[in-house]
């Protein structure tokens, strides 16, 4: 078992949150998408497990780096 | 005892005693400590990088020629030197020795230098640099005599033509020769903890009367993100090294040679299909274009420059059915793809250097255009995006494009768009013309109070127009191709460029370009 930190690799917003803690995510499974210059970046599971926890909510700001969710495989 | 009446032998045995002196470098203790860090050594750090039993040692007896006390406290003068081999193959190594007085240059470590980059340079094989050096020595550089003995003498010291490829690793402090040559060379590897600036912290909290800390004057994040003078970044000198030796592997040995093909590895075309999973059908949504590269490129080959650096751009070496290319690719997950001045930079040194070696170029394009806006403004960019086209325009060796999504406005031209290639195909996705729809349908419905409907429809027409199938009709594009098919046409195409009357050389226009932009 390890938790898994999932950051931003942009500055942008938060869009549409897709999932909720506590739900089964399958490696690159969308959780989120953020949204910069008019573009929708998705966020993925960088490998299958729970989603332990969201950080952030819809509309709000992220910059690059900062940690949006964890994943527990 | 007169010198007559010594043997051969006993020649010898003085000769070994020596040799042995000026191998134990600056003595057990400084190693120790060294060790104790799980930092290499002068040269420990050849013995690992070289293939075994293969260094040729140059100069092993120099020593200070400026200051007699120092001659028997500077085994080597504090640089060792050499010539071995990398998977086989010729190079010239120059690593320089902390423990002994900083590495710092003088007269004799400075010939050695010379030496070597002389007999690499007219004799055809790459130059590595290990890096840590305390820059110039003292007393011997000082005042106008020091300075006039020891420096400038070689008028061609800084200059590049690009004979043969040149590495640097930078493996503690950097300052002076060390830093010059990591930003002469064509790959840069840093190990973090160390240190590349122009001047030591030291030095400049004195000069400016704060202290600064080392990191933020030359450590690697700064150059990683924010300067881009480094290539890669490891964690440790093993690492580093390592890093050279898998440079070394796609470049010719000089730039007469084409670079060295190579077997494909097994899988090498399964991933060609899987490009339709990548490639989003909603236009606004992004992706990470090496996931794309990925599939395009035989198995595992993809070795990035500067991956976090100018990250509009994605840029690094690969292999295409065993070939070498230079892969430069818009990155739609960062800025929309927009390239910014960081990614124009990245770019254009990264042209240079493929060019001067005769790697084949292959453009992967899907940006709306270049980032537009002050802070851009403020960093040139319109001198930026012309030594990134003017650099294109020069290159010499084969240019294949791929029109993957969107190729708009001057962003067109710059990757490889109409006879900026020599050839280049559209995916059915593509879409190109002078402007994003987004914007375009806001400029020609300014100040005329267009409905949404309006607009929409406006927008409709203009992603029509916009097509792949314009280019084709009119031979502006080669081919229109399917994404799954991009492998196998790439390496048809690479194989139909071949540069067959030079035997696989380009005219290397580019070869004196400058080393940093």
């Amino acid at each position: 078992m390890a938790t898994i930190s999932v950051t931003s690799e942009v500055t942008a917003s938060v869009w549409k949150i897709e999932k909720k803690a506590g739900d089964p995510v399958a490696q690159d499974e969308i959780i989120m998408i953020l949204e910069s210059m008019k573009m929708e970046i998705p966020v993925m599971a960088p490998e299958a497990g729970t989603l332990s926890a969201v950080l952030v909510s819809e509309g709000e700001s992220v910059e690059e780096e900062q940690e949006l969710c964890k994943v527990e495989t | 005892m007169s010198d007559e009446t010594q043997t051969m032998d006993e020649r010898i045995a003085d000769l070994r005693a020596r040799e042995e002196k000026a191998r134990a470098m600056g003595g057990r203790e400084r190693l120790a400590r060294r060790d104790a860090a799980g930092v290499l050594n002068a040269r420990s750090r050849i013995d690992t990088f070289l293939d075994p039993d293969t260094f040729v040692e140059t100069g092993l007896l120099g020593v200070s020629s400026v200051v007699p006390e120092d001659r028997a406290t500077t085994p080597a003068d504090g640089k060792v030197a050499g010539f071995g081999k990398v998977a086989g193959r010729r190079v010239g190594v120059v690593s320089n020795d902390f423990t002994v007085k900083g590495a710092s240059s003088s007269l004799t470590n400075m010939k050695k230098i010379g030496h070597v980059k002389r007999v690499a340079t007219e004799r055809g094989f790459p130059l590595v640099f290990f890096g840590e050096s305390s820059g110039a020595r003292m007393p011997d550089n000082r005042g106008a005599r020091g300075m006039g003995t020891l420096l400038g003498n070689d008028p061609q010291q800084y200059v590049r033509h690009r004979e043969t490829p040149w590495a640097s690793a930078v493996l503690g402090q950097c300052f002076g020769s060390s830093a010059w040559y990591s930003c002469l060379a064509d790959f840069t590897v840093m190990r973090k903890g160390a240190v590349f600036a122009v001047a030591s912290p030291a030095l400049v909290s004195l000069a400016i009367g704060q202290k600064v800390e080392p990191e933020e004057l030359g450590g690697w994040k700064l150059h990683a993100e924010t300067t881009g003078l480094v290539d890669r970044v490891t964690d440790t000198d093993e690492e580093a090294l390592a890093e050279i030796r898998r440079f070394l592997s796609f470049m010719p040995s000089n730039s007469a040679e084409a670079p060295p093909r190579a077997d494909v590895p097994a899988g090498s075309e399964d991933r060609a299909g899987r490009i339709t999973n990548i490639l989003p059908d909603n236009r606004r949504r992004s992706y990470d274009v090496r996931k794309i590269v990925d599939c395009l490129v035989d198995t595992e080959s993809f070795f990035e420059f500067k991956p976090r650096f100018g990250r509009t751009l994605v840029t690094g070496l690969a292999r295409i059915d065993g070939r070498v290319v230079g892969i430069l690719a818009n990155n739609p997950m960062m800025k929309a793809g927009a390239m910014d001045v960081a990614g124009c930079e990245k770019a254009t040194r990264f042209l240079v250097m493929c060019d001067s070696f005769n790697i084949p170029l292959v453009l992967l394009v899907d940006t709306p255009g270049f980032v537009i806006g002050i802070d851009g403004e403020k960093a040139k960019a319109p001198g930026k995006i012309m030594n990134f086209m003017t650099a294109l325009q020069m290159c010499t060796v084969p240019k294949l494009a791929v029109i993957m999504r969107k190729s708009y406005g001057q962003a067109y031209l710059n990757m490889g768009g109409g006879r900026n290639s020599d050839d280049v195909v559209a995916w059915p996705s593509a879409e190109v013309s002078f402007m994003d729809p987004t914007y375009a349908v806001e400029v020609v419905t300014w100040g005329k109070d267009a409905s949404a409907a309006e607009k929409e429809a406006i927008r409709d027409r203009m992603e029509q127009e916009n097509s792949a199938y314009g280019l084709a009709e009119i031979f502006a594009v080669q081919a229109v191709i399917r994404p799954q098919e991009t492998r196998r046409y790439l390496a048809t195409q690479l194989e139909i460029h071949e540069m067959r009357p030079s035997g696989g050389k380009g005219k290397r226009l580019l070869a004196a370009w400058p080393t940093t932009y």
